[in-house]
């Protein structure tokens, strides 16, 4: 049921695009990117991790991806990590950081992949990444219902929502039945509250989509956090690959991060990577 | 201690004459020698076997013919080669190898000795004829002493060829003139003449591997006893202690020859990583020093004899234990040799509920006794017991070697067709560098129903295998395949198309309502004129009634009547009259709080009015009928107005 209202949403959303006009160029760029979809699936089902990775992320360059082109290439990075022989140590080359950072890509364009958020915990467990601080009730059931759908599946049913409530207010205004009217205007005053809520559940999964501050420690192996833009100035932490941090603000090369737990140093821009 | 080697000659007869000058020196160490072969309680020994040498008759089941000489010889200094045969040779039948590079300076010595023993009424007897030589070298260098033959009734017996090396040591003039020179006994024993050294076999080695110490006495003294003896704690260390061949030999050390005694030999196997050092060893060596007395002959007995005590040390030692190289595999746990592996599986087709087994056998040289049983994975529904360990292990001075077999029992509890994923097991070559990795082969078992699984109970079975079905391992979920998925779209919210969308919905309900807006209200209006009007209608109507009754035109005044009857209700409550029945009047009434005695009425002036309709009837009816309901009308009225 929810698989065909979310094919409804994109058909909507898609129908919306299609009055953008569509360059041949773009065309292009859709057939190479399938088939470096079906590439990259082919590779990772023979369990050529590194081809999977660079047919993934030549999707990503072209700017076809979507949220299961990131989490297929989240997939393949993660397996390359672990697979890799050639090093002692699992994930010698940052795929960690970069599996992370694309299974937030995923989820961030996608927020009900359910598939993205179970192997994002999984491969969590593989940092150092501190416990979050704990959200009360309130928040934590607000987003879980901003990411049972995207910002423009909340948008759509906005509209549809808007559109039932005027209906039922006409109902109630027209039907000479007193019990439809009754039911007409009761309905409407539901389905308001209804589109209110949509609505805002809309914007503010809108403004999480626009204002993202978050970013992926993605590194080798452990980097230093300092207390100050400055090399010499103490090291506050030592996070590994793949660990979650918001983004203060910028200085040089510097910039200043929040961890999940409140905690804040400087990194070296080069070490992190926006989500 | 090093005397008692050439106890074992019986006699010592100088037989040829041919000494000459140079061998002079040589000599008085010989009698040296032989002054402490003559100690009471040998002589003794000696006599015995020599009476019992004249009944002496024996037959020997194999015939040996060996050489006896040192590996090692200072120069200048006079050694002995022995040839003994084990059984009575043939006269004259000796040839002795031409001694090349030495000068012989005395025999060949025969001497012969005969035994006889009785064990728990046993008689062994045993011969021996030893030819003794007395060589000096005469230049530094390796040499050859060739065969010796011999003949034993007839049959030739020749010995090996043996090699000896001469070396000029160091400062030994100086020495021997010294020690003539003294009277002091301890002086006579020097700095570098006992020394105590622990000899490593190997300085630099893996961790797990095996090295070999030994602590050596070298001495050139006669040692009387030893005494203390501290070991060093091998710290850093799985020690054993190894059983060995204690023998004295010689050997060079410095530039100088030494007569060497094994004190103790120990295997080590270290078990951490980096230098470890092994402190010194102590012992309290004790040298017997003879210090000659010019008053008598030393060759009898002349001379004061000394006991030295010498406390020795050995030199720390140093062992540099190097780490494991990286990329050691997941199975590997610190086995560090050459191993084999080899399984006994258990038999393919086994009933359900039935008990067998895996036996695994690790063999090879290297730290089998540090070696933890490998793990082994079966399936679900095999209940597994401990594993039964059982290790033959041998120490031996060059490492530990052996094998060890793991047993694993375990009861398939339910029916099927399993795979029992390979058993392995890692371990490190230290001679390649390498890690190795063995694996038995896959196997499959064949599990058959005994027949009782149908009739186990629910409470057996969640015994048996557990409540729930156990989590085994986590892994990533799959990727997601099938056809390329369309790009993520843009941000719809916000934008102008989602406005558009908006003001479209907006505009189409405003036309909508628009258009019907004068619809409702007019429908609201009617509604509303026809509720305040319906009294008035109805009064209407019953001045028409009136009119026909005056007329007399019955049939007209019952239906103008009941149309007004009808009207009245329909348009009060704004129903259609044709859906109005008496029924429904009642209720609608008493939906309006009017007494039910008074729908009652209403009802029944309605019915009596259809009657009167067609039945003949009197002006007097016509008039009341109008009265009653113009009555109750008027109170029907009242009470909904109130």
């Amino acid at each position: 049921m929810r698989g065909i209202y979310n094919y409804m949403i994109a058909t909507i959303v898609g129908v919306l695009a299609m009055t953008t006009p569509i360059t041949s160029h773009a065309a292009d760029a859709t057939t190479t990117a399938a088939a470096c979809w079906q590439e990259g699936i082919k590779a990772y089902e023979n369990r050529q991790y590194g081809e999977a990775v660079e047919a993934f992320e030549k999707i990503v360059a072209l700017g076809e991806a979507s949220s299961e082109v990131y989490y297929n290439l989240a997939n393949a990075y993660f397996k390359l990590g672990q697979s890799n022989n050639t090093t002692s140590r699992p994930f010698a080359s940052g795929e960690l950081g970069k599996a992370i950072l694309n299974y937030h890509r995923a989820i961030k364009y996608n927020p009900a992949m359910a598939d993205a958020r179970y192997n994002l915990e999984l491969a969590v467990d593989y940092t150092n990444d501190t416990e979050s601080i704990p959200q009360s009730f309130i928040t934590t059931l607000w987003h879980g219902l901003r990411n049972m759908t995207t910002s423009n599946g909340w948008a759509v049913t906005s509209l549809v929502m808007l559109a039932m409530t005027l209906i039922l207010v006409m109902m109630y205004l027209l039907s000479a039945n007193i019990i439809l009217r009754k039911v007409g205007f009761f309905a409407a005053i539901v389905v308001a509250i209804c589109f209110v809520i949509v609505s805002a559940l809309a914007i503010s999964s809108r403004r999480a989509l626009i204002n993202d501050n978050r970013a992926v420690v993605v590194c080798n192996d452990t980097t230093p956090v300092h207390a100050s833009p400055d090399s010499a100035s103490k090291i506050v932490r030592q996070p590994s690959q793949g660990v979650t941090i918001r983004i203060s603000r910028s200085h040089g090369e510097w910039t200043e991060i929040i961890f999940a737990d409140g905690e804040m140093g400087w990194i070296r821009e080069s070490m992190i990577e926006k989500i | 201690m090093c005397v008692w080697r050439m106890v074992r000659h019986t006699t010592f007869s100088l037989a040829d004459n041919d000494y000459n000058k140079n061998a002079l020196r040589g000599v008085t160490e010989v009698s040296e020698m032989v002054e402490e072969g003559y100690n009471m309680r040998q002589l003794a020994k000696l006599s015995l076997i020599l009476i019992m040498l004249a009944s002496a008759v024996s037959s020997w089941a194999q015939t040996a013919f060996t050489v006896d000489a040192p590996a090692i010889t200072a120069l200048g200094q006079p050694f002995r080669v022995e040839f003994t045969i084990d059984a009575e040779p043939d006269a004259n039948s000796l040839e002795a190898p031409a001694f090349e590079g030495f000068d012989i300076i005395a025999g060949p010595s025969v001497s012969t000795g005969h035994s006889i023993q009785f064990i728990n009424g046993k008689q062994t007897t045993s011969y021996s004829r030893t030819y003794t030589y007395v060589l000096m070298p005469n230049v530094a260098g390796k040499y050859t002493i060739g065969a010796a033959s011999i003949k034993v009734e007839g049959k030739k017996y020749s010995t090996q060829p043996q090699a000896i090396e001469v070396i000029a040591e160091k400062s030994n003039a100086a020495e021997r003139t010294t020690n003539s020179g003294r009277k002091n006994p301890e002086s006579q024993i020097g700095k570098d003449d006992i020394l105590l050294r622990l000899k490593i076999s190997d300085t630099e080695l893996y961790k797990g591997e095996s090295l070999r110490a030994s602590l050596v006495l070298y001495t050139r003294a006669n040692i009387d006893n030893l005494e203390d003896l501290s070991l060093p704690s091998f710290d850093g260390f799985w020690s054993q202690e190894l059983s060995f061949d204690n023998t004295p030999s010689r050997e060079e050390y410095n530039g100088r020859i030494y007569e060497t005694y094994k004190i103790t030999e120990l295997l080590l196997s270290p078990q951490q990583s980096g230098a470890i050092t092994i402190p010194s060893a102590t012992l309290t060596a004790i040298a017997r020093v003879v210090v000659q007395d010019n008053r008598f002959d030393p060759f009898f007995g002349g001379g004061q004899v000394y006991r030295v005590p010498r406390t020795l040390k050995s030199d720390p030692v140093t062992i540099r234990v190097k780490e494991f190289p990286a990329g050691a595999p997941a199975t590997f746990n610190g086995a560090v040799g050459r191993f084999k592996l080899s399984s006994v599986m258990p038999s393919p087709e086994i009933k359900s509920n039935s008990a067998d087994q895996i036996e695994v056998t690790i063999s090879g040289n290297g730290n089998l006794k540090f070696i933890s049983a490998p793990t082994i994975s079966l399936p679900e529904s095999f209940e597994q017991y401990d594993t039964k360990i059982v290790d033959n292990i041998k120490v031996s001075a060059m490492d530990t070697s052996g094998s060890i077999t793991y047993t694993y029992p375990f009861v398939a509890r339910s029916a099927g067709e399993f795979t029992i994923e390979p058993l392995r097991f890692s371990y490190f070559d230290p001679t390649t560098g390498e890690y190795n990795t063995l694996a038995t082969e896959p196997f499959t078992i064949k599990v058959l129903d005994d027949g009782t699984s149908a009739n186990t109970t629910a409470v057996e079975r969640y015994t048996n295998y557990g409540s729930t079905m156990r989590q085994l391992d986590r892994d990533i979920r799959f990727i997601h395949i099938g056809k390329m998925p369309q790009r993520s779209a843009s941000l719809f919210m916000f934008t102008p198309i989602y406005w558009l969308i908006v003001v479209v919905i907006i505009a189409i309900f405003i036309v909508v309502y628009v258009l019907l807006n004068k619809r409702i209200r007019d429908n609201r209006n009617i509604v509303a004129r026809r509720m305040k009007h319906a009294d008035k209608v109805a009064i209407q109507r019953l001045r028409t009634a009136e009119h026909y009754m005056n007329d007399g035109n019955r049939h007209a005044f019952y239906e103008e009547l009941l149309r007004a009857l009808w009207g009245y209700i329909s348009d009060k409550f704004n129903i259609p009259v044709s859906n109005l029945t008496k029924e429904r009047i009642r209720e609608e009434l008493y939906r309006r709080n009017v007494s039910s005695a008074l729908a009652e009425e209403f009802c029944e002036i309605i019915s009596s009015s259809e009657e009167a309709q067609y039945s003949p009837s009197s002006e007097g009816e016509m008039s009341e009928a109008y009265t009653r309901a113009i009555d109750v009308m008027t109170k029907i009225e009242g009470a909904i107005k109130r």
